[in-house]
């Protein structure tokens, strides 16, 4: 359960950043697509980040 | 003996006091809103007024309320270490609200406040804000470092940061998410297998079976109240570490 919302919300914070992009910005369709793709790599490094495959990231010292 | 299966009807909002309307969406003091109240109204309870005494030996309220406070305050500590004791009302309040929300959604034909994303996702992003704003009142432009991991070759850099902005984005979002779908798909599973029960004893020799989705009921059950305290105590764990970046920012 927690590693899916890790994913999913990746996903969803991409798709939503791009839709925005897109809505304000008028780069209809780029932004969405890069964004969502974007997205996708968030979710896998989350992923990563969550399961402890990135044991030396600085940043994630505290994360579990 | 008709038996209704709708396991989506326990989160209907019912406005129990009328404001009038803003456009056409109804401005209403609804039923969530009165859980929310009773929510404030039962921490107050064991917090409040259970420590009033003061008593160095501690009565059966006033020890649980301390048990609450201790476990939390190790539980921030540990995950948003040196400085994070400023965070222990925020931190503290976020737990025993969604504690006692869940807890109070366990009774039966109760409402879980938490299963609707909007009240979950308010929270989050408060747990958000503060980090933003505590982050930029605290370190200025350095917290931008958050975004900066270091230890990362220079080519590799623009897409780590880019991927850090949306891992940070996501943050509230996965926090919201994570609580409203475990409290949502908890009550509708319990609801499903409580359901088949009667279909089953409507539905003449299936009757027979009918104690198997009575004992898996009962099973869930013990599972939703593990599942109400162990997501408080995630989502209070997991603010904390959120809370952590905007004190220590470029770890």
């Amino acid at each position: 359960m927690r590693l899916s919302t890790e994913f999913i919300a990746g996903v969803l914070a991409g798709g939503i950043l791009g839709w925005m992009c897109d809505h304000f910005l008028g780069t209809k369709p780029w932004g969405l697509i890069v964004l969502l793709m974007l997205g996708f790599l968030t979710g896998v490094y989350n992923v990563m980040r969550v399961s402890g495959a990135l044991p030396k990231a600085p940043t994630t010292k505290q994360d579990r | 003996m008709a038996v209704k299966m709708d396991p989506i009807h326990q989160f209907e909002l019912k406005p129990l006091v009328s404001f009038g309307h803003i456009g056409n969406q109804e401005i209403a003091f609804t039923q969530s809103a009165l859980y929310m109240f009773a929510a404030v109204g039962i921490i107050a309870l064991i917090t409040v007024v259970a420590t009033a005494q003061r008593s160095v030996v501690p009565g059966r309220m006033q020890s649980m309320a301390e048990v609450f406070y201790e476990f939390i305050g190790s539980t921030l500590r540990q995950s948003a270490g040196h400085g994070s004791e400023r965070f222990m009302p925020l931190i503290f309040s976020l737990f025993m609200f969604v504690l006692v929300l869940n807890m109070l959604g366990m009774i039966p034909y109760a409402f879980a406040v938490t299963s609707h994303i909007i009240v979950t996702f308010a929270l989050a992003f408060l747990v958000i804000g503060t980090v933003i704003v505590y982050g930029f009142m605290a370190h200025g432009t350095k917290f931008l470092k958050v975004f900066v991991p270091s230890g990362v070759p220079g080519w590799l850099l623009p897409m780590i940061v880019a991927i850090e902005i949306v891992s940070f984005i996501s943050r509230p979002i996965s926090l919201a998410v994570r609580l409203f779908a475990n409290v949502l798909a908890g009550h509708i599973a319990l609801k499903i297998f409580a359901g088949f029960v009667p279909a089953l004893l409507a539905a003449g020799a299936w009757g027979a079976i009918s104690p198997l989705p009575l004992a898996l009921s009962v099973a869930v059950t013990a599972l939703e109240f593990l599942v109400a305290g162990l997501q408080a105590y995630v989502f209070a764990t997991l603010a904390s570490i959120y809370l952590s970046d905007a004190l220590h920012p470029g770890h």
